[in-house]
């Protein structure tokens, strides 16, 4: 059996993502499958309204779907990375992962 | 259209997006009932093979067995520790639940050779002092087992 290396991203700085607590979010999610809204809450220990909000933004870009669905009689709010907001943060990565290793290139220069 | 971040800048997000990275892989893991279920089956068993026939400690074993195999399938990829995530498969080690099955294998060979010495030795109840031993080896060596795999998954690169 071969296996291939993915392709390397292209490098696409995306401003709806960088603002810093939208990058945690994404950051986050790229990790997992779904994460329920109140793990993201805690781990970015925002309050119920300002999370809301930032995933609101991120679902009206279609980086992000939220889903709710019922167990134990409870409703959870599960959100997960689309396909369009997983390449945007690849994307993303790889802009910043270039802005670093252009300014490590110049210093070596000097 | 807003420029681009400076280095630094760009530095402390990739740094954020590090941390935020090992967060969820600290969520790798099996449930703790996992673990605490298996070691009290395991001491099950012995307590039957101290004090009922060889039949009743067959049967027992195969359906301590099936029932692992039908619970184990859904827990041992160490991507659903709690109900509040699932971690991305590409995030997790592949191989994870090989390691967890190899691990029981492993002390089911423990289990026969402690009982086997036991027996040399004449401690009564050799299956049962073997099966409680090594109970408590799954309580420990498990959450170990699962704490070197999370360690392997912080050190290596995003797939």
């Amino acid at each position: 059996m071969t296996s291939e290396a993915a392709p390397a991203p292209e490098a696409r700085f995306d401003e709806l993502i960088h603002p810093s607590t939208r990058l945690s979010i994404v950051a986050l999610l790229a990790s997992a499958d779904w994460i329920d809204f109140a793990f993201v809450r805690d781990r970015l220990e925002l309050s119920d309204s300002a999370l809301s909000k930032q995933f609101a933004t991120l679902e009206d870009a279609g980086y992000i779907a939220i889903e709710r669905p019922v167990s134990n009689r409870r409703r959870r709010v599960r959100v997960r990375l689309t396909e369009s907001g997983r390449a945007a943060f690849e994307g993303h990565v790889a802009a910043l992962r270039a802005v670093v290793a252009s300014a490590e290139t110049a210093n070596v220069k000097l | 259209m807003a420029d681009h971040p400076d280095p630094v800048e760009a530095g402390r997000a990739l740094d954020d997006i590090d941390l935020r990275r090992r967060q969820i892989v600290a969520e790798i893991d099996v449930p703790a009932w996992y673990w605490w279920g298996l070691a009290l089956g395991w001491v099950g068993l012995g307590l039957l093979s101290a004090f009922t026939n060889a039949w009743v400690v067959l049967v027992a074993t195969v359906g301590f067995g099936a029932a692992h195999s039908a619970i184990a399938t859904r827990v041992i990829d160490g991507r659903h520790r709690s109900r509040q995530l699932s971690v991305r498969a590409e995030v997790v080690n592949p191989h994870v639940s090989a390691l967890v099955i190899g691990f029981l294998v492993v002390l089911i060979g423990v289990t026969i050779g402690i009982a086997l010495v036991a027996d040399g030795l004449g401690a009564p109840q050799p299956g049962l002092i073997a099966s409680v031993l090594v109970g408590i080896a799954v309580l420990i060596g498990g959450p170990r087992l699962m704490a070197f795999v999370r360690h392997r998954a912080e050190r290596s690169e995003p797939r």
